[in-house]
């Protein structure tokens, strides 16, 4: 899951480049480099992140290039496997995203007709195909190579004899591209390139594209030229710059009262009572839906754990949460289930893989997801977008709250669709939902609180998280946050079952953040914490406003405001962000791009 | 030309409305007042500004961003020591001639195209005020500033300071010079570069409004809402009534039988309705509901509020966030208000209410009272005083 991108217009290549690959560099750190056709083909690349490339750099002439920033899949983190590729005559420069599963063997083909490879990656074996498929049109060359290729793949070449034009191809892989006035752009997303357009064109699956300083033409397999239809993204660069946060994850979560607004925007009626979602979707919705399957991967599939509980029970119908990952080899496939696919960006390769799966299989699709556009909206029967706006920090946050706030719209609209929720009932929950972001409001008011308890995390090596019913979803979110911030080792469980085994773990200096909400679980959780107590370590409880007896029970106590329902699971997720968005930065971690992560995960 | 835009302070006068937002973030007919300053900055050319944040700093950073395409820099006061200190951490961005702006007072296009056309090395932009007495009240020879007196124990002269400045860079050694004595205010600068012997040149602004009080709200929303260009979106249904300018934000549905009078400014996702009256000059926040057979009459709403059926409010402040059940009544009369040991007496005042309140059906308010943030106050109360803020009244 590299970030790519390319330029052919009239600006200096190398600044457009660095500016855009600035914007993808979530999508992988560990390298960087750039390619620019002037009076020659200029390469230049770096080990680390944009700005030791920046830095470095020197200046090129040329106003047609390509750049790329890399998260390290086949062959280890240096210069010689950093893109742009080159071929051996140094006539071809390539990026690439994604991972070809035949290199292999193609590679063994190539050194057998005397290709010398100078790096370890399945990349160069494209670009030294693409030079031996050469004859003058680096457009055939691209297509004749791809046919070879099995894999994931979005490339983009250029080749010396050719310097007014740059081909791009795309299978499983993300590439846009953007239209400008004698410009013309193409990118792993839209966001990094919403500093000079927002006119988008999407690839599909197989199709090749030539970008030339003018026009854009698209090509199907069978070199038939397709039009496409150009499509306005409204978000804003602004909404991709960190305007005075120290930290990307930081701005998000505070974004989160605004993003909860958008996510319920022109979808929740309190005065009609009704909820309303697309026509596809309330068609989907209204077939005899006998189970639901959630697939996500990461936190996607912990927000569908959430779903899970709140699905089930205003519904009563059966919901398995899967990880696309598992699902799609080994998930059973039935008709009358309904499919969710929850996936922040789109372009989650092993949720796309689990979708085609299932609608191969003839389930019913439906997706989840925060991009217009991106590839899940297209391969499923109907989307419904988190409209959370683009999230920069590799750690999820505002669109996990969204992602949850629209999985309770399906329950909800199921439930009525189903008679399991009446008017009334429906009309209580719906003023909870209007009520969210004030109590998103109150909590972020209260950051300076949260941070007082984070200092009690600051120095410890292991973290528990427990919770029942729908909080122990949240709990492994909670875990995962701080995990993968602060680098803290952290443990999401079940509270009931800590006896079963995690209790051997347990140390006096292992805290215990509880997430006790007033419902049937209450006493237990309190018993729970009885248990806890008496092994050592400190309680760090996260309770509703009004609970006073939780004081006796734990050491620290975080109130979540007003009375505990099932959506207090919104608050009590940014309260969670906000704990381990502290701690990570008390311990001084780089927390908008945390080691060995990236984003969107568009490899498998 | 850069812009510095003081952004850092409280308003404590503006109590319960700057518990959780700085003064600045005030809604003025749908737009804080800070958006206006920028507007006015950005509209005469200036795009590179630079904001000093301190009190609830993140407020402003996650709506302004970077704002419209402006270049925007936020530098962080920590103590809010005076205007000139504030103006003190802009220091390292400013390299020529600047302007500084204070962020929570409202001006316009043309007072700012006025100061920065004006040759003069330093002018400042000064305004006539009916009480001097609050404010930096200048003193004027032949166009040129003679003296600035802080709030001013004798009653004199009719201009003030707004606070909006063109300088030059060198402005920043003399508030250094002071500041080492522990001045930290602007004016005491200024008077300090007049003394030298520096020429100020004075210019008379067009509109300036301050917000001191609570009620300052309901006035300058009145004023305001006037000059706020109309937008119309969201679905009107059959059997509405609207006369006069109405804005209707996106995806905001006004329910049959609706009357309403404009100036009025809805807010983006809201519901009105069936069969609630609104009365001019009156300004709702996004997503905030409005329940049948109410009526609101020169009121500020503000975002995220509820207001339950059959409830009657009119020159009232509802704070974000607020749910008020069915039959509310704020009633509108003459009132004594007390504020930090002054008193103030307003006629036609309706109550002021904090936000995040919960306020459960039945409940009045008679005029002029101030219910503090976050307040309960259960069914069928009366509230004759002012009730500060986490109150629960039973």
């Amino acid at each position: 899951m590299c970030g790519i991108v390319g330029y052919n217009g009239f600006r200096e290549a190398n600044k457009v480049l660095i500016d855009c690959l600035k914007r993808l560099e979530y999508r992988g750190y560990d390298s960087a480099g750039i390619g620019v056709i002037g009076k020659k083909l200029q390469v230049f690349k770096e080990v680390g992140e944009i700005s030791k490339l920046e830095e470095k750099i020197p200046s090129f002439e040329g106003d047609i290039g390509i750049g790329h920033t890399r998260w390290a899949t086949h062959g280890a983190v240096t210069k010689e496997n950093a893109h742009p590729q080159l071929s051996s005559n140094k006539k071809i420069a390539l990026i690439h995203n994604g991972i070809i599963e035949n290199f292999q063997k193609l590679k063994e083909d190539l050194e057998k007709k005397g290709v010398k490879f100078a790096s370890q990656t399945d990349s160069e074996v494209i670009v030294q195909l693409i030079n031996q498929n050469y004859t003058g049109n680096l457009r055939d060359a691209v297509i004749n190579t791809i046919k070879q290729l099995k894999g994931s793949y979005a490339i983009v070449a250029a080749c010396k004899e050719e310097p007014d034009i740059l081909v791009g191809a795309r299978n499983e892989s993300p590439l846009v591209v953007g239209v400008g006035d004698n410009e013309n752009f193409i990118a792993s997303d839209i966001s990094a390139l919403l500093k000079y357009t927002n006119r988008v064109k999407y690839l599909d699956d197989g199709e090749i594209c030539v970008l030339s300083k003018k026009d854009i033409k698209i090509f199907n397999k069978n070199t038939k030229e397709v039009t496409k239809e150009e499509n306005i993204i409204t978000w804003e660069l602004k909404d991709a710059e960190k305007s005075g946060f120290p930290h990307f994850m930081l701005k998000e979560i505070f974004e989160q009262p605004d993003t909860i607004n958008k996510a319920l925007l022109g979808r929740v009626s309190e005065i009609d009572r009704s909820i309303r979602l697309h026509e596809k979707i309330e068609d989907l919705l209204n077939y005899d839906i006998k189970s639901i399957r959630i697939l996500a991967c990461g936190t996607s599939y912990y927000s569908g754990l959430v779903g899970k509980y709140l699905i089930e029970q205003l519904t009563d119908i059966p919901v398995i949460v899967e990880l696309a990952s598992e699902y799609r080899y080994f998930g059973t496939k039935s008709e009358d289930s309904l499919i969710i696919g929850v996936t922040q960006s789109g372009e989650t390769a092993d949720t796309l893989a689990a979708l085609r799966e299932a609608k191969n299989a003839g389930c019913r699709t439906l997706v989840i997801t925060n991009v217009m556009g991106s590839t899940a909206t297209r391969i499923s029967d109907a989307y419904i977008l988190t409209q959370s706006g683009p999230e920069i920090g590799v750690a999820a946050t505002k669109t996990f709250t969204s992602q949850i706030l629209i999985l309770l719209l399906i329950a909800f609209k199921l439930a009525s669709l189903k008679n399991k929720l009446g008017a009334d009932e429906l009309s209580k929950y719906i003023i909870h939902l209007k009520e969210l972001p004030r109590k998103v409001r109150e909590v972020l008011d209260n950051s300076d609180k949260i941070l007082n308890i984070a200092l009690e995390l600051k120095n410890v090596d292991s973290v528990f998280f427990i919770g029942r019913g729908i909080n122990y979803p949240l709990s492994l979110e909670g875990a995962l946050k701080l995990k993968e911030i602060s680098y803290i080792h952290a443990e999401g469980f079940a509270a009931g079952e800590l006896k079963h085994g995690p209790f051997a773990l347990l140390t006096q200096v292992t805290p215990v953040i509880t997430i006790v909400t007033k419902d049937n679980t209450y006493d237990k959780m309190i018993a729970n914490i009885g248990e806890v107590k008496a092994r050592g370590p400190e309680v760090i409880a996260i309770a509703e406003e009004n609970d006073s007896e939780i004081e006796k029970h734990a050491d620290f106590v975080i109130r979540f405001p007003g009375q505990s329902n099932p959506l207090s699971c919104i608050p009590i997720i940014v309260i969670l962000q906000l704990l381990a968005y502290h701690v990570a930065n008390l311990r001084e971690c780089s927390i908008d791009k945390p080691r060995n992560l990236a984003k969107s995960v568009t490899v498998e | 030309m850069k812009a510095v835009i003081l952004a850092a302070g409280e308003g404590r006068r503006l109590r319960p409305f700057t518990e959780t937002i700085p003064k600045v973030m005030l809604p003025v007919a749908n737009k804080p007042v800070l958006e206006y300053v920028i507007d006015a900055v950005k509209n005469n050319g200036i795009n590179e500004i630079v904001i000093v944040v301190g009190y609830k700093k993140e407020v402003i950073m996650e709506h302004f961003k970077n704002y419209k395409g402006a270049k925007i820099t936020y530098v962080v006061q920590e103590k809010q020591l005076g205007t000139g200190h504030a103006l003190l951490h802009a220091k390292s961005h400013i390299k020529d001639t600047f302007i500084i702006l204070s962020g929570d007072n409202i001006i316009d296009n043309t007072s700012i195209s006025k100061l920065i056309k004006d040759d003069s090395k330093y002018s400042i932009l000064i305004k006539e005020h009916p009480n001097p007495s609050k404010y930096g009240a200048v003193f004027i020879e032949r166009e040129k500033l003679r003296e600035i007196v802080e709030k001013p124990r004798e009653e004199v002269g009719k201009f003030i300071s707004t606070g909006i400045y063109k300088l030059s860079k060198n402005i920043f050694d003399i508030i250094e010079e002071l500041a080492n004595e522990g001045i930290y205010d602007l004016s005491s600068t200024i008077q300090s570069i007049v003394d030298d012997g520096e020429k100020i040149n004075t210019i008379v602004a067009d509109l300036w409004r301050d917000i001191v009080y609570p009620w300052d709200l309901i006035h300058l929303n009145e004023t305001m809402i006037n000059r706020t260009p109309s937008i119309f979106g969201g679905t009107i249904e059959k059997g509405v009534t609207i006369k006069g300018d109405v804005s209707v934000g996106k995806d905001t549905t006004i329910y049959s039988g609706c009357y309403i009078v404009g100036p009025v400014i809805i807010g983006k996702g809201c519901e009105i309705g069936p069969n609630v009256c609104i009365f001019p000059s009156t300004t709702i926040g996004n997503n905030s509901v409005i329940q049948p057979f109410s009526q609101v009459g020169n009121t500020v709403i503000m975002n995220d509020s509820r207001i339950g059926s059959c409830s009657v409010i009119k020159n009232s402040v509802i704070g974000r966030g607020c749910i008020i059940e069915n039959n509310f009544s704020s009633i509108d009369g003459s009132s004594t208000i007390e504020i930090e040991g002054e008193f103030k007496k307003l006629e036609k005042i309706g109550s002021m209410i904090g936000e995040d309140c919960n306020i459960e059906s039945n409940v009045i308010v008679k005029p002029g009272k101030i219910i503090g943030r976050k307040c309960n106050i259960s069914s069928l109360k009366i509230i004759d005083d002012n009730i500060p803020s986490n109150s629960k009244v039973m």
